[in-house]
């Protein structure tokens, strides 16, 4: 019904003055237990402790209207108990009157007739907690039977066992408090009828003795209940457990625990500070993989596999550059005529996909040089300018950030300067491995057979740099050697020759002669003859102990020249013969 | 929380049948109803004992203190290990417990108690039918508290009092170590019991003590008032005399360290109570002066040490302002360094101020708290120890101390510096000087205890000897 209609029945104006609007007070609430002439002294701020009593406030007030529902002291019994104790507990009190109408009556009677069967009134109730005692599951116990086919023991006796077994049972398998509480005495009549007679030593029994008896009984009690072939996944398990607990093991660990548990603070301290330390090196080795997978994205840039042998000439090169001009052009950009568009074109800038390493580097030098230079030509004058301020301002901080290392550390970290850089990668082995093989088939013999004799294996142990710079030597000065080896061996041959034609001609003059003038001259004939002999004896005689002497210097000057002098001791006949045909060659000489 | 709507019993699984929890120290005897915080009834062990008119008359609970009658003895049933030793007197002392403030004095055998003494002219009514005796505890179950050490016959004569002469339906001994760290929420726990006659260090493990591990020390509360009487003997102004209120008749208020103006009180010679009687008022002035003053030495290392910044321990508790202490006498101190070293023996044995006259020997190492902690742990499995470390409870009154479990903890931390150490140690003062007696009331209430109760049927059926199988 709308205020309208009421107007109307009760024959009011229809349009009444407007109901005043009420005015919305907003009064902070005052607490309970403050009359309200103190809260208006308190003024607009509160006071910032709350001020109010804290009391009991009770039932609310439609509470009081409810029926009072009774509670009544109801007896009840626990089943997991074996003796039916009644213990009482308050309760509330079963109403009738809240049941169904129909049924009510019915309910009555019956409750008349429990009451008349059971003078107590009150069933007794069943504790709900009962159903929270539970029993740890342990095996069947054994017969006698079973017991001495499968579970003798020479450590345990029947009784002990039993004994065992009711503990555990006692204690829910609580191996703590079993091995606490365990206290069997062997003989406890005997003790007690002649306390003269020996007392047995007191066994004492550790944890694990009594875990492995009690394991072997109850894996065996579980293989005799079901076969192993047939029982299921859960037990198998279980008994494989059982079966496989080594006591000893167990006791070993204890030991240790005990040891980890008696640590010194000392210990404590290191182990603290190695696990700070494990935690540093954890931490930054997932910086470590990070940067190593980046460098090694980096490796993986695919090499160029165009030609770029037309490029190598300045007419190819001024080529590309117009071909890129065109396509910058075509671009409306002003890249590459940008601020170092007057400055040499730099060559990195231009080829597309140049080779990883050396591209690196070459930007690396770029940089410098693109920052370097003075005005930039280019109408964006003050942004290259800034541009390149930023540029110089990077590389300076990338130079003062990077640290420079002495030669020693250098050499410590196996840091390299290399003025040019092959490109791919290659194995240093294999680089010493090719300065063996000479053009000539007989000549890597040769060489290979010196390097035998010198006892140096053909592929090197251990391609160092610097093995393998001193390796390099050895072999050039192998190659020199054999190179005046295969000279002296020419220059013999012809001596030889020659000496051999001078014989003849000597011959054919001394048959002229003694054909000439016979008997007179011959004395005088003979002697320049025997003496020129004698010269070339004595040119030929001489030269093995000189020989020896030359060549024993110059092994010296090899060896202190040579890497190893350890193995130049080692020089064997034919390096040495081949010295000392150079060496009686320079005699000659 | 509505008060009109019962918790769900899920919520905190209890089901409360009524019992009375029991818990009984050299010092004081705690009795209370199962589910409650704190004890009702809380009263001295202790009992008087003087003769009047040539009767004997007994005192119990707090009237002891208060009347110096004549010939007043005051005596305890227990043992100073905690173990009963005049059994009638303890069961006196327990009944006043329960009847001062929980049951109510029964009406004992109505044949007896006079309420039905027929007056002389009437005849006597019929008598048959009525139940001849009605027991004091006949519709509680009692739930009493033991130390870890008690001996078999002393549990089976607890039971047989239970039972035979209080006639209550349901019985259970629990040890106070387990109650302690029920109290503290953990079944496992490693409780350091720090009492008036005993310190006490139990492993509990799953509800269960580790008898192996248990481990006791007369240095408890009353120990430390020895010490304070050493230290008052050798005291350097002048040595002091505890004059307990009951001597004092007035006095004047006197600058510290000046002797006291006092009028005492005199008594005739046929008046004057027992001097248990002042031994005890003055026990009670001490424990007023141990926690008005008396300070553990927090460490870290003994007070005789230097500490970790290369200081005497001593220089710096000499340092720390003294504390101020008036006697009933009005004699007043500031005490300095003497308030640490009164307890620092409980840490470390030389540290004992020696006393002659004391009825304490002189400590040995093996009875300090720290040791007795080691020996406990040595005493159990070693797979049990890290966890007992990290669930060291400490209660007792005495463990009140101020500083003590600071100390404690320094101790344990320099002993096992390997596996975390934590202590949990109420700071509710209620809380720690009943642990046990909460413990209990948690565990009588507990809906899943009702059925370990020994019952009296059972108790009938197999003799006293059932304590020992079932309060294990």
């Amino acid at each position: 019904m709308a205020a309208a209609d009421v107007r109307d029945m009760l024959d009011l104006p229809a349009e009444g003055q407007p109901r005043p609007h009420k005015k919305q007070k907003v009064v902070e609430k005052r607490p309970e237990g403050i009359t309200r002439e103190l809260f208006a002294l308190l003024g607009e701020r509160a006071p910032p402790i709350a001020i109010n009593e804290n009391r009991y406030k009770g039932r609310p007030k439609w509470m009081s209207k409810l029926r009072v529902r009774p509670w009544q002291m109801a007896p009840f019994v626990n089943s997991a108990r074996s003796d039916g104790l009644v213990l009482r507990h308050w309760q509330r009190k079963h109403e009738p009157g809240k049941l169904p109408a129909l049924e009510g009556s019915e309910m009555e009677v019956d409750e008349n007739n429990a009451d008349e069967t059971n003078p107590s009134s009150t069933p007794v109730e069943e504790s709900s907690f009962s159903k929270y005692n539970v029993k740890a599951r342990v095996p069947n116990r054994y017969t006698d039977e079973e017991y001495n086919r499968h579970l003798q023991s020479d450590k345990w006796s029947r009784q002990e066992t039993d004994y065992l077994m009711d503990l555990v049972e006692e204690y829910d398998l609580r191996w703590v408090v079993i091995a606490d509480r365990y206290d069997y005495q062997a003989h406890p009549i005997d003790t007690e009828t002649n306390a003269n007679a020996l007392v047995p030593a007191k066994q004492y029994r550790t944890m694990e003795q009594m875990k492995d008896r009690y394991y072997v009984i109850a894996s065996a009690m579980l293989a005799l209940e079901h076969p192993p072939s047939e029982m299921s996944e859960a037990e198998f398990e279980l008994h494989e457990k059982m079966k496989n607990f080594d006591p000893e093991r167990e006791r070993s660990r204890k030991e240790l625990a005990a040891l980890q548990l008696n640590r010194s603070a000392d210990d404590v301290r290191e182990e603290s500070i190695l696990l700070e330390e494990l935690k540093r090196i954890t931490a930054n080795e997932q910086d470590f993989i990070t940067e190593r997978r980046e460098l090694y994205s980096r490796l993986e840039v695919p090499i160029s596999v165009g030609n770029t042998t037309m490029y190598q000439s300045s007419q190819g090169l001024s080529q590309l550059l117009q071909t890129l001009l065109q396509a910058d052009k075509t671009k409306k950009r002003r890249s590459i005529m940008g601020p170092e568009g007057a400055a040499a074109p730099s060559p990195a800038g231009q080829t597309p996909a140049p080779n990883a390493p050396g591209s690196a580097r070459d930007s690396a030098a770029d940089t410098p040089t693109a920052a370097a230079p003075a005005p930039p030509p280019s109408n964006k004058k003050a942004a290259a300018a800034a541009a390149a301020a930023a540029a110089a301002a990077a590389t300076k901080e990338a130079q003062q950030s990077v640290r420079t290392l002495t030669p020693a550390e250098e050499a410590k970290y196996g840091v390299q300067h290399h003025d040019r850089l092959a490109p791919g990668v290659q194995f240093r082995s294999d680089r010493a491995q090719k300065m063996t093989q000479a053009k000539s088939n007989v000549q890597t013999q040769k060489l290979a057979a010196a390097l035998a004799e010198l006892e140096i294996p053909l592929r090197l142990v251990m391609p160092t740099e610097r093995v393998c710079k001193d390796f390099e030597k050895l072999i050039h000065s192998v190659n020199l050697l054999l190179e005046a080896r295969k000279v002296a061996e020419k220059v013999e041959g012809e001596i030889r020759v020659l000496e051999a034609a001078k014989e003849e001609r000597e011959r054919k003059n001394k048959e002229k002669e003694e054909k000439e003038k016979p008997e007179v001259k011959s004395e005088q004939e003979d002697r320049p003859l025997s003496a020129a002999d004698a010269a070339i004896e004595a040119a030929a005689a001489p030269d093995p102990p000189s020989t020896a002497e030359t060549g024993d210097k110059a092994t010296g000057d090899g060896g202190a020249a040579g890497p190893d002098q350890g193995t130049s001791h080692k020089r064997s006949a034919s390096v040495l013969s081949g010295t000392s045909d150079k060496s009686s060659k320079r005699q000659r000489k | 929380m509505n008060p009109s709507i019962p918790p769900s019993t899920a919520e905190y699984g209890g089901d409360e049948v009524s019992a009375i929890v029991l818990d009984s120290g050299y010092s004081t005897t705690r009795a209370g109803f199962a589910g409650e915080d704190t004890p009702k009834s809380l009263i001295p062990t202790y009992y008087g004992r003087y003769s009047l008119d040539g009767q004997e008359k007994l005192v119990f609970g707090d009237d002891v203190f208060v009347t110096p009658r004549p010939g007043l003895s005051v005596h305890n049933p227990m043992g100073r290990d905690g173990i009963v030793e005049d059994w009638d007197m303890a069961e006196r002392v327990w009944e006043y417990a329960f009847t001062s403030r929980l049951t109510g004095p029964k009406s004992g055998n109505p044949l007896q108690n006079g309420l039905n003494d027929v007056l002389e002219g009437e005849l006597p009514t019929d008598m048959e039918g009525v139940e001849s005796e009605e027991k004091l505890l006949a519709d509680s179950p009692l739930l009493m508290s033991e130390p870890g050490w008690n001996p078999t016959k002393a549990r089976e004569k607890t039971i047989e009092i239970a039972m035979e002469k209080w006639g209550t339906p349901a019985f259970y001994l629990a040890r106070n170590g387990v109650l302690s760290a029920f109290a503290a929420g953990k079944a496992s726990a490693l409780v350091v019991d720090i009492g008036a006659s005993n310190i006490s260090v139990t492993p509990v493990h799953d509800g269960m003590i580790l008898k192996r591990g248990v481990q006791h020390s007369p240095l408890g509360g009353d120990y430390i008032s020895s010490q304070i009487r050493a230290l008052f003997k050798s005291n350097a102004p002048q040595p002091i005399s505890i004059t307990p209120h009951y001597l004092i008749s007035s006095k004047t208020a006197v600058d510290a360290g000046q002797p006291p103006q006092v009028k005492l009180k005199t008594f005739p010679p046929d008046r004057v109570p027992d001097s248990s009687y002042r031994t005890l008022l003055e026990e009670r002035t001490l424990s007023e002066f141990k926690e008005c003053v008396v300070q553990v030495w927090p460490g870290p290392n003994k007070l005789s040490a230097t500490g970790p910044n290369g200081v005497p321990n001593e220089e710096v508790a000499k340092s720390n302002p003294g504390r101020p202490f008036e006697f009933p006498d009005g004699y007043n101190q500031v005490f300095g360094i003497d308030r640490y070293r009164v307890v620092e023996s409980l840490f470390d044995a030389k540290a004992a101020i020696p006393d002659p006259e004391s009825l304490f020997p002189t400590p040995s190492p093996a009875q300090t708290v720290p040791e007795l902690i080691k020996n406990a742990l040595n005493g159990v499995d070693v797979d049990v120890r890290p966890h007992l470390l990290a669930n060291v409870v400490v209660t007792g009154a005495s463990s009140l101390l101020y500083g003590f479990t600071d100390r404690l903890n320094q101790e344990l931390m320099q002993m096992f510096p390997g596996p975390r150490v934590r202590i949990s140690a109420p700071g509710n003062t209620a809380e720690r000087k009943f642990g046990s007696w909460i413990g209990g009331s948690i565990l009588a209430s507990l809906g899943t205890f009702h059925q370990m109760w020994i019952s009296k049927k059972e108790f009938d059926e197999h003799g006293p000897n059932i304590v020992e199988k079932r309060c294990k």
